[in-house]
């Protein structure tokens, strides 16, 4: 039998009077890219800090390769096989390449020469080796966040969850990106992937979920999703009338 | 690192069985009193700021309470010396144990705050206790505080008549807590330690249990200050709350480490070599001139420090190291 990767079911986070996630659920199959999309401020990052634990949902859950995980903390998220990149990246600045990718890789192997060398392997698979030795703050942007996926990918995730990781790339660093994630999901590695570039989306995902102001207004197959209507409405038309709800409420 | 080879290595450890030598020997040929005062306050403080590196460099919680462990430690011994007739020998590490149970609370309180909320609230805690001491006479003889009853040599319940004794045990306990560090520094816990210091959501992220390895090294922290307050209540033969727990522990644990190198295994140490030095050094030529003159060029050291080289004297090394064989890599 067929088990689902992800199943999130009607979760719900409220921040003050703002509804940032609104009874969203949605199901990723195991080895199938899912992209989650949607204007900005649509709830897409919240999602991904509820799925990872940084935020406890109001309601709802998440169950991942049938464990239940929504209530859990971070690192046992992690621990379960679920890994994650930041919108803005995260290194350990002060350490260099090498080291905070050991620093994932820990998570399974204790014995640090056997951690060096699992770090060894995820760094030359986002293809960042001539910078092992660097301290990552010296890294530039598309190195973090490759360091960051590589770091990720150190702790062994079933399920890796990557925020935004092609914001600013020019066009052939987002074609090396996009060959990076077919990589990984031809490794076995479920994906859920937040982005903006519809380019990248195009070429990675076999699902999309669509948000706008916190709740589910689309999902499907690419070539349906971006010809639903809604979808069109969220992202070009009627930022007047939002504004104005916005003032309103 | 793997870069060194194996010429380096074999050189670092013949570097390291000559100073283990030479701090053998050293009180030997010492024949000043005051000199060996001043290298047993070095070891000490070297000690206190190597235990106070493990959470405040390796981890950067910036702790300024550390002198509530030092007092913990201090006042156990005491007690149960002079109460129960126990010796030191044991009553150090019960100090020790004491302070890292006092750890405990005190992490779960103060963790919750970042930055320098974390800070002040370590100061305040260390402060409190220091109040309990202060204020409860009958347990541990309030604000004057007790001497130590002088027994001559018993080296049982270690009291020496010279300071070199002194001076081995204060050693024996700088070794251990760096032989500790070294340890950690290469385990995953060290790997750990800088990686939620650098950021603690990708280092939950990463998998790692922050306030799990956040809540241990502050025991293990904790029990070696608290080792060094019974010592140095041995030392002086003497004990009161303003003493023990004295605001000014907290800040040399932080100031030698910071001067020295946080995060690094020698930083403490030869932070602790310089202001110590320094401070000793002007103490004798501006003591008796004009009051004060001393305190203000420490200080001005320091600001030079801070200013100039803010990862400290081995942060500085380690960097101009690792650009030399960055260039020796390139070419």
């Amino acid at each position: 039998m067929m088990t689902d990767a992800l199943v999130v079911k009607n979760l719900s986070k409220n921040f003050g009077g703002l509804r940032a996630v609104n009874d969203v659920s949605f199901t990723v199959k195991k080895n199938e890219t899912l992209a989650l999309i949607g204007p900005n401020g649509a709830g897409k990052t919240t999602a991904f800090n509820l799925i990872m634990g940084f935020y406890k949902p109001d309601s709802g859950t998440v169950t991942a390769f049938g464990h239940e995980i929504s209530g859990l903390r971070p690192h046992e998220v992690c621990n379960i096989g679920l890994a994650r990149t930041f919108q803005v990246a995260k290194p350990f600045g002060g350490m260099t390449v090498l080291d905070n990718v050991m620093t994932g890789a820990f998570l399974r192997d204790a014995q640090p020469e056997r951690a060096r060398s699992a770090a060894r392997e995820a760094i030359n698979f986002v293809g960042l080796s001539a910078r092992e030795k660097f301290d990552a703050r010296d890294l530039t942007t598309i190195d973090q966040r490759r360091l960051e996926m590589a770091r990720a990918l150190a702790t062994q995730p079933k399920i890796l969850l990557l925020d935004e990781v092609m914001a600013g790339l020019n066009p052939y660093e987002v074609d090396q990106a996009v060959s990076l994630i077919d990589k990984l999901s031809e490794l076995g590695v479920t994906i859920v992937i937040v982005e903006h570039l519809m380019r990248a989306i195009m070429a990675v995902a076999k699902y999309i979920v669509v948000l706008d102001h916190g709740q589910k207004i689309a999902e499907g197959i690419p070539s349906e999703v971006v010809k639903n209507p809604e979808v069109i409405r969220a992202y070009l038309g009627s930022s007047y009338v939002q504004a104005k709800e916005v003032l309103h409420d | 690192m793997e870069t060194l080879n194996i010429f380096s290595i074999k050189s670092k450890r013949i570097f390291y069985i000559l100073l283990g030598m030479i701090m053998l020997v050293l009180p030997l040929m010492i024949k000043s009193s005051f000199a060996l005062e001043i290298l047993i306050r070095i070891l000490l403080f070297a000690f206190i700021g190597t235990a106070w590196n493990l959470l405040g460099g390796y981890a950067k919680q910036l702790s300024l309470g550390h002198a509530a462990f030092f007092g913990l430690g201090a006042y156990t011994s005491t007690i149960l010396e002079i109460k129960f007739g126990v010796s030191p020998w044991i009553g150090m590490f019960a100090g020790g144990f004491i302070g890292m149970l006092a750890s405990l609370p005190m992490g779960w309180l103060c963790f919750r705050l970042k930055g320098p909320y974390f800070t002040i609230s370590t100061i305040a805690t260390a402060n409190v206790l220091m109040l309990i001491f202060l204020k409860f006479r009958d347990f541990a003889w309030g604000a004057e505080g007790t001497t130590i009853p002088n027994l001559g040599h018993a080296p049982l319940m270690m009291q020496f008549e010279t300071k070199t004794p002194y001076y081995y045990v204060v050693l024996g306990l700088l070794f251990s807590a760096l032989v500790i560090t070294a340890w950690i520094e290469r385990s995953r816990v060290g790997y750990y330690l800088v990686a939620l210091g650098e950021d603690e959501d990708a280092a939950e992220a990463s998998g790692i249990n922050v306030n799990k390895v956040k809540r241990n090294i502050f025991m293990i922290s904790a029990f070696l200050t608290g080792l060094a307050g019974t010592f140095y209540t041995q030392y002086i033969y003497f004990i009161d709350p303003q003493t023990a727990f004295n605001f000014n522990i907290s800040i040399e644990a932080a100031l030698v480490s910071i001067v020295g190198g946080v995060g690094t295994l020698w930083g403490p140490v030869i932070g602790t070599m310089l202001l110590e030095t320094t401070s000793a050094l002007l103490q004798s030529w501006f003591g008796n001139s004009i009051g004060g003159i001393q305190l203000t060029i420490y200080s001005l050291i320091l600001m030079a420090v801070i200013l100039w080289r803010p990862t400290g004297i081995v942060g500085y090394l380690k960097e101009i190291y690792q650009r030399r064989s960055n260039a020796k890599g390139a070419q």
